[in-house]
This record gives structure tokens, sequence and C-alpha cells, in this order.
């Protein structure tokens, strides 16, 4: 009985693995693009539980280092290159015989080609010089860095920040970061977003089957892996010290520290692992999207993931991550209008209207999600008739003579 | 040999002196009481012995280690534990979940079959063994005090502090913390025992010392306290007739 979430996540797994080769329904690329976000969804909103359901920290700044990550990965693809010569009008460096050149900060402008150094002189050059773009893992790598950076810094800075006044800082630091982003045309390019090359820009050729750059197996399954790979890191953290750390921290965190426990160490820790997390699925799906905007950060995005993950059970971050996949799609199938009566009903507006209101329905009558508790359910069986037993046990005992 | 030495000792919130120079020094296995009217500044002592709030002045060494100024945890870690008055178990976690708390932050044991081992003689002790895997949640005001007893057992510190730990327990497991506390106390332990129950605290101590508007007002054989006029005084007041 207690194996049973671990088949049924064994299944999930293999389920997900196996679905983009095996769907033959229409709209194939839609109901790719559909999984593919909720997987990264699954992500902010498992990291997110592990933050808020583990440790107890109700952070509302998650989409920021979402989008630190994500603008990370951007800004180092668009002003990072390599060349085989030295400009002379940007900003670089020699780099193992090549130049890391950097690129000057134009912002919004229709005289790209006479304002861009670079684009100058690749002008000048023809075809007699090579420029390549950085590598996209790499970007993805510094992004994550910089949001586990940024979660690393927020981290210490509310250090004694506890409840409501912990979410208004995360809030305000992530307006903060949004305001940056859209005040710093120059360098961002404001609401006109910045470019980025696709997850494999070259396509990519697995098994001998070729992808070309907008087929959307790679990107399902970068995401899919990456999800994958966030979910072992929690779980394996969460059977550790760590989490037991953690979730005595969101109990009662001078109870812990009496008790020996460096509260400051793992409220420092889950907030650089959970933001570096957030970071990363940023990272990969601004590559996946191909532009980043300083729209991704509307407080609305992040009531989502929180609404994903409460729906789901914040107090397990699998769970989480499934309540976000299953309100992706229920949203997305929630999209089609109907007719009652002669009464359209438009559901591209009334869908948030039924998603309002499962989540109002959730935190009055499930307070730990709709699969939180069944996963609990499962793992905890037997175990109230074990005590029960026991307790006869030690009563017949003392009865004896 | 355990070594506690607390010297003048005082604390203000603003303009409230709570604490006015306290002085006491803890030699060995001892088991002290200590009694105080409500406002004497118990907890406030209490707090600065394991590092939740500094003193406003003077000194506190645990075995030759200065722990004034050290953090929560690293007191701790120096070998002072405390229980507390109200009581704080990890409610949405296991029975064995909390026990393995302190154990672990201090690095005695590692996760496996050991650790287990231990946490299940511990609660075998404290006769709550059946609620192993039960949230602390489930467990009534009174199994929750033993949890907090049992948590201290896994830290294994050298001095402990326990704030009224009888409040509201049931006689049956007021037994078990009379056991926890002798045991304790052969282990060598210096234990300081804080409660308004006077039959238990006069029952279990070997030394009393009273607190009465942040000072110590007496130090001593319980018998001796007992009948200290300062200590009648400020439990029952002084006599008008006598006044005039």
């Amino acid at each position: 009985m207690r194996q049973v979430p671990n088949i049924a996540g064994i299944g999930l797994v293999l389920f997900f693995a196996a679905f983009p080769l095996v769907y033959t329904g229409g709209n194939y690329d839609y109901v790719m693009h559909v999984l593919i976000t909720g997987f990264f969804y699954a992500i902010l909103a498992s990291s997110w539980s592990m933050l808020a359901g583990y440790a107890g920290q109700f952070s509302f700044g998650h989409m920021a280092f979402m989008g630190i990550g994500a603008y990370g990965a951007a800004l180092f693809s668009h002003y990072f290159h390599l060349t085989s010569a030295p400009t002379g009008v940007c900003t670089e460096f020699p780099l193992f015989g090549n130049w890391l050149v950097i690129k000057n900060a134009i912002g919004v402008t229709s005289t790209t080609l006479t304002q861009d150094c670079l684009q100058q002189a690749i002008g000048q050059w023809g075809d007699s010089e090579r420029v390549w773009r950085m590598p996209v893992l790499l970007g993805i790598v510094l992004g994550t860095i910089a949001g586990g950076l940024s979660g690393l810094l927020v981290g210490l800075l509310v250090l004694r920040l506890r409840a409501a006044y912990l979410a208004l800082f995360t809030l305000g630091f992530s307006e903060i970061v949004k305001a940056v982003i859209s005040a710093e045309i120059d360098v961002t390019r404001g609401q006109a977003g910045l470019e980025l090359p696709a997850l494999f820009e070259n396509g990519v050729t697995v098994l001998g089957t070729e992808f070309s750059s907008t087929d959307k197996i790679p990107p399902y399954y970068s995401m899919f892996f990456l999800l994958l790979l966030c979910l072992l890191i929690l779980t394996w953290l969460a059977r550790s010290r760590f989490g037991l750390f953690v979730r005595a921290l969101r109990e009662d965190a001078d109870a812990a520290a009496a008790l020996g426990v460096n509260t400051t160490r793992y409220k420092v820790f889950v907030f650089t692992i959970t933001t570096a997390m957030a970071a990363a699925a940023g990272a990969v799906q601004a590559h996946y999207v191909q532009i980043v905007t300083p729209n991704m950060l509307f407080l609305l995005q992040m009531s989502l993931v929180v609404a994903m993950a409460v729906i789901g059970g914040v107090e397990n971050f699998v769970a989480a991550a499934l309540g976000a996949i299953f309100l992706q799609v229920m949203l997305e199938l929630l999209r089609t209008s109907f007719s009652i009566g002669g009464i359209n009903v438009d559901m591209t507006t009334w869908r948030l209207v039924f998603f309002g209101l499962l989540l109002m329905v959730v935190l009055r009558f499930f307070r730990n999600g709709l699969i939180a508790p069944l996963i609990d359910w499962f793992t905890r069986a037997g175990i109230a008739e074990e005590t029960i037993a026991k307790r006869r046990g030690v009563g017949a005992e003392e009865a004896q003579p | 040999m355990i070594h506690l030495k607390v010297t003048n000792l005082h604390k203000s919130f603003g303009g409230l002196h709570v604490l006015k120079g306290i002085n006491l020094e803890v030699n060995g296995p001892e088991l002290i009481g200590v009694l105080g009217p409500n406002g004497a500044g118990k907890t406030t002592l209490t707090n600065i012995l394991d590092g939740a709030i500094t003193p406003s002045s003077g000194t506190v060494y645990l075995n030759g280690q200065r722990i004034d100024q050290l953090q929560p945890y690293e007191v701790a870690r120096a070998g002072l534990g405390r229980t507390f008055q109200v009581t704080r178990s990890f409610r949405r976690m296991t029975v064995l979940e909390n026990l393995y708390v302190p154990a672990l932050a201090l690095g005695h044991v590692n996760q496996g079959r050991a650790l287990r081992e231990r946490a299940m003689e511990v609660l075998e002790f404290l006769t709550i063994d059946h609620l192993r895997n039960e949230y602390a949640r489930a467990l009534s005001g009174g199994q929750q005090k033993l949890l907090e007893l049992g948590r201290l057992l896994m830290l294994d510190p050298d001095v402990i502090i326990l704030d009224e730990p009888f409040a509201g327990v049931h006689p049956k497991l007021m037994e078990v913390i009379y056991a926890y506390i002798r045991r304790m106390k052969s282990e060598g332990k210096a234990i300081i025992l804080i409660s308004h129950q006077m039959d238990a605290i006069f029952a279990l101590s070997e030394r009393l010392i009273v607190l009465n508007f942040g000072e110590m007002i007496a130090d001593g054989k319980p018998e001796d306290v007992k009948n200290d006029p300062d200590v009648i005084e400020a439990y029952l007041g002084r006599d008008e007739e006598e006044d005039a």
C-alpha cells in the first residue's frame, strides 16, 4: 500500500517520457507546447513548494528569480560573442586564440546596423572573419548561477523576516527586478524584449533522427529532464538532514535553533537552491520561447505558481509539480467556448473564473491541496492501526499480574 | 566537570529593568529549582542562558567557554539544552522525526539504524514509543511535554533547563517526568528546574533559587529557602499588621 505513490510516480514518468513518441492526436505542436509550459510551471511550483511548504518561507519573489535566470541567459547570448579577429570598436578580450566580444548596449533603435559595434565589424569583414554565438548551455548555467546568487543575497537579507513581512519584502524585490528590467531600456530593450536563439539553434540529431530548431520534441525532453533533475534533487534534499531541518525551521525556528540547528544556514541554503531551480527553468524557457520581456515577471504569474502549488499540495513538491501540470492542461482545455440555450459562454475569459473557484474550494476544504493528501494517505497507510495495536499491547502488558 | 557561571547579569527592555545583577554558579551534577512569581525574570534568565536574547551586561560561561554572545544553536552545541514553557514540538513532523532533529544537528549519529535505535530507546523510556510514527500534533499536551524531554535526551547536553515541565500534565505522566529528571541527574547532568508546582520543586530540588523583580532573593537548600522571610514575603506578601 505504501509503495503505491512510488509505483504511480514511475508510471507517470514513463507516461510523460513516452508521450511525444506515441501521441497521434491532432495539434501535435500545440499539445507539446502545453506540456512543455506545464513542465516549466512544475519546476517553479515544486521549488516554491520546497521553499514555502517545507521551509515555511512564503516568498512571493520566485518569478523574479525565474526572470533573473531568463534575463541572465538572454543578456549573455545577446551581448557576448566570439570572433576570430578583434573588432576594434567593441569591448573585447583575447580568449584561446579568438576574441571574446561584448557588444555595446544600444536599446531599441531602428539603426541597429550603424550603432551595433559587432554589426559594424561584420559589415567591414564580410566573410573574411568568423563570428560565433556563445553556447546556449553556458547561458543557461550562468542564468542559473545568477538566480542562485540573487537568492543567496535575498536569503541573507530576509533572515529575520517572517510570515507577512517576508512575503512583502520578496514582493517588493520582485517589483524592483521588473521595474529595473523595464527601465534599463538601453540594456534590456524594455518592453520590446530580448530575443534569444532556440534551445537547439542548429537542430539536433538523436539516435539517427534529425530534429530542426523548431521541432517540439527536443525542448519537450529538455524541460522534462530539467523537471526530473529538480525533483530528484528535491527528493534527495527532503530525505536528508536538510529536509528534516528545514521542516523544523518551518514548524518553530526558535525551537530548532535551541536543538542545535543552524537555522540561518538552512534558511539561506533553501533560498539559494530553490531560486537557482527557478532561474534554471526561466533560462531554459527563455531559449524555448526565444524572447524575454518584463511581462513574464507579472504578479499574476507568481499568483499562478502559488495557485498551482496550493491546488496540488504545497507541503509536497511532487504534488505541487503535478498540480502545475494538471492546471496548465486544464486551463488550456477550458479555452473551448460553448453555447447553452443560445447563450455563448466565452471560455477564454470564463476559464479564469473556474480556475479561481477551484482555488477557493481547495483553500476552503482541502488545506493541503488535492494531490498531497492522496500521497499522504497511501504513505501513512496503517500507521493509525499500528499505533492503536501497540497501545493495546502496552495496556495488556500492564494489566497482566 | 560541568561548570556554569553567571556573573552580574543585567537585562533591560527599554526602561524596564528585568534582571538586576544575577550571579549564579553551578558545579557538577546539581538539581536546582528556580522559583519566582510571574514577572520575576525566570524566562528572561532562561532565554539569556540559551542564547535567544543577549544580556545588557554581565557574562555567562559554560565549561570555560563564554556563551552569552553565541547564537542559540551554538549554545546548544556547547552543551546547554532547554524546554519551553509552552510546548514547542514540531507539530507537522512525526514523533521520531522530532527526535532525529537534535541528534543529527549535533552530528552525534548519522541517519540509519543507530539513530532509530537510540530514538526508540528514548521513546520507550518516556512510554510514548507506540506513537513513534504519529505526527506530533496528534499527541496530547502531556505527551508533547514528554516529546520535548525526549528531544533533550537526544541532544544530550551538560546543562538542562526545564521550563514548567509539569504544567498541565496528568499525574501519571508526571511520574515519567520525575523519573526523567532523576535519570538525567544520575547521568551527571546539571538540571535547572523552573516550575510553579511547589510540591514537585521541593521534592526534586537539592538547591533552590528564588527570583523576585529581577533580583535573586534566595539561594540555598530548599528547607532553608522555604523559611526565608524574603521568600515568604515575595510569595505571600507582607503582613500589614506586622508593618504597623
